[in-house]
């Protein structure tokens, strides 16, 4: 048998000794005698896919080979030094490995003859790929296919197999050899290729730039036919050739500001040769290779398109239907203060119920308007310097009547001085105005609100408390969705949209601040706000950026 | 006696005006149902003040006031927009025009009388 310890000497030992002692002769002679055409080129590589169908023939018949000892040899050599060999005996075992095996494995022959096989499986498929395979050559077939190997570092490798059953002189199975070829690195190159392929497929526009000449080294179809380049000379382009469009001049300028960072990412809407984009730029830095930028350009100009339809109904939705209400409620408004003449009581108290229902209808379109515009993020927001104190009473002015209908008392608390802070008003007053609705809405006859403005730190806490029934635990975590289905709410009688509160978080997220509420039981419930009192957005923008994130 | 000219292609929302206007008698109002029609009749007047529906068919509030600054007369002539269109954005554009206010709608017949006195007293600040 082979000097398994040697490895300068295994590589004749393995082949003589080897030849000589089982069927793997038969089987390397069957595979030398076939034709090296047979043998079919991978990336590189060699497979030996096409060989077993005429190595099976062979082997079936048991030919006699008939040659010459030294081209043996030297045959044996190539083979030896190209393919990795080893034989597993009927115990699972290793029990022959050649040194190509030895070498691409990393064990010494010592560390893995006589080892169970399976210390080459991979975790994640090996026992059942074993028992594949076992079943195959059980059968007297042989098996052929892709199986990983686990190197003796832990790393994986995927090999192509071939296993072919070995029998003695008597036909007993005496275990199997299987001859592998190392494709992955082949498979690496396909993946590449797929994912090179992918990319020149995409619809958005892909460069990749050397960060520091600013060359061009890659560009996508789609890249080259914005840029109207071709395979053939965008390599000689540079970020300074595009640099006169004023888009791409947004492009380079964030490049050099990633570089001069020396690290991150970056998006921004930009416009390219006419074209509305969404341009991400990010500087990949790998070890031992030349930093690039990596530029995706995402056509946005069907989005746009889409968000100027939704601007344009939303427009059009909030003429067509306050055109209307605006002459329902102003007839109504002109009939209820006797404009006309004095009205009989019970036309006044009609008049009086579809004049509350059309203020209603206008609060429903508000809140539809304003859903409209956070979905479409487009609300705007206008920070000016303001009076919380004055906000808060502004507020229970304008509820006065809705106050006066649920005979409530409200109090208010910590208003008895200016309280500055740069904000909405307009805004902060719609979020007021929706707590103090509710909070009249969910009140007992008689019963009493407070609204109430701490100071914190450096911002505003202002909260609205009523004496309701509280909230139930089973709808906190509802309470800010739209069109939260809440128990006990009773929204059809109480009046609301559903939409109020998650329109309020919005508001109050955008702003910078944070919105919550405290309830108990048949005890009553506060809804709150904290607002920073120097609004770190320097002006609307900021907020409505803030506002897109937060809806 | 405000001199006011309201420019609505709305025939109710003129009507609900004029009475609302009509119940304060501090108002002579000439009424006009269309941007065009409403440069004719400015041609040889000046009013005091002008109320504009934003959104009209044709010519709308907005370039109807445009084609109105063009005339020396009435460059600087308050004008106040009648607008459903509460975008803050939409209303700083209509107040970068100079000399405008802006009244939302609906807005409130026994209110609009000092809701207009309040926009001139503004826009003469």
């Amino acid at each position: 048998m082979a000097d398994i310890t040697s490895s300068k000497t295994s590589a004749k030992a393995f082949a003589f000794g080897t030849v000589a002692a089982t069927g793997w002769y038969a089987t390397t002679s069957a595979l030398l005698a076939a034709p090296l055409d047979y043998f079919i080129p991978i990336g590189g590589a060699v497979t030996l896919a096409g060989l077993i169908p005429i190595l099976l023939n062979r082997h079936a018949v048991r030919q006699q080979a008939n040659i010459d000892n030294v081209a043996l040899t030297q045959r044996l050599g190539v083979l030896d030094r190209h393919v990795m060999v080893n034989v597993v005996d009927t115990n699972h075992c290793v029990s022959e490995a050649n040194d190509q095996f030895l070498d691409v494995t990393g064990y010494r022959r010592d560390e893995l003859i006589g080892k169970p096989v399976k210390i080459l499986y991979c975790e994640s498929n090996g026992q059942s790929k074993a028992d594949e395979i076992r079943g195959t050559l059980l059968r007297g077939e042989t098996w052929q296919g892709e199986t990983p190997l686990r190197r003796k570092d832990g790393t994986v490798m995927h090999t192509h197999t071939t296993v072919i059953p070995l029998f003695d002189a008597m036909g007993e199975w005496t275990g199997s050899i299987a001859a592998r070829t190392d494709i992955t690195r082949t498979k690496k190159l396909l993946a590449e290729q797929e994912t090179m392929e992918t990319l020149e497929e995409l619809r958005d526009d892909i460069w990749i730039v050397d960060a520091d000449s600013e060359r061009f080294t890659y560009m996508n179809r789609a890249a080259m036919r914005r840029t109207d380049w071709t395979k053939q000379n965008y390599k000689e382009k540079s970020l300074g050739d595009i640099a006169q469009d004023r888009g791409a001049k947004a492009i380079v300028s964030a490049c050099r500001e990633l570089k001069e960072n020396g690290e991150g990412m970056t998006h921004f809407e930009t416009v390219l040769k006419g074209k509305p984009f969404y341009a991400s730029i990010k500087l990949l830095r790998v070890k031992n290779a030349e930093d690039r930028f990596l530029i995706l350009l995402n056509d946005i100009s069907d989005r746009l398109a889409e968000e100027r339809k939704k601007s344009d109904f939303i427009a059009m939705v909030s003429h067509e239907l306050r055109s209307p209400l605006t002459s329902i409620k102003g007839s109504m408004g002109l009939l209820l203060s006797n404009a006309t003449g004095e009205l009989p009581d019970k036309a006044l108290a009609l008049l009086g119920i579809a004049h509350r229902n059309a203020d209603r209808l206008v609060l429903i379109i508000n809140d539809i308007l304003d859903l409209e515009k956070i979905s479409a993020g487009r609300m705007d927001f206008d920070l000016q310097d303001s009076d919380m104190s004055e906000l808060v009473r502004e507020t229970n002015h304008a509820t006065e009547m809705l106050q006066q209908r649920f005979a409530l008392k409200v109090e208010t608390k910590g208003i008895d001085k200016p309280l500055p802070i740069k904000t909405d008003s307009t805004r902060i007053i719609q979020v007021l105005t929706n707590f103090m609705s509710n909070a009249c809405k969910f009140s007992k006859p008689n019963g009493k609100i407070v609204i109430e403005v701490q100071q914190l730190d450096e911002s505003l806490r202002v909260s609205v408390t009523d004496e309701g029934p509280g909230i139930p635990s089973s709808d906190h975590h509802k309470i800010f969705e739209r069109f939260a289905d809440l128990e006990n709410s009773d929204r059809s009688s109480k009046g609301g949209t559903g939409l109020g509160l998650s329109i309020c978080k919005a508001i109050v997220e955008s702003l910078g601040g944070t919105i919550g509420f405290e309830t108990e039981e048949n005890v009553g419930t506060t809804f709150y706000f904290v607002l920073p009192q120097a609004q770190c957005a320097e002006d609307g923008d900021r907020a409505e950026e803030e506002f897109r994130e937060a809806s | 006696m405000i001199n006011l000219l309201h420019v609505e292609d709305d025939a109710d929302i003129r009507e609900i005006a004029m009475m609302a206007l009509g119940i304060s008698g501090e108002f002579a109002i000439i009424q006009c149902e269309s941007g065009d029609e409403a440069l004719s009749e400015v041609e040889n007047s000046t009013p005091d003040v002008i109320l504009l529906d934003m959104m009209m068919p044709g010519m709308t509030g907005l370039q109807t006031l445009q084609h109105m600054r063009k005339m020396p007369h009435l460059a600087e002539v308050p004008a106040i927009f009648m607008t459903a269109r509460t975008q803050q954005s939409d209303v700083d554009e209509l107040r970068a025009m100079g000399n405008v206010e802006v009244i939302t709608k609906p807005f409130d017949p026994m209110t609009l009388s000092d809701q207009i006195k309040e926009a001139m007293a503004k826009i003469d600040a």
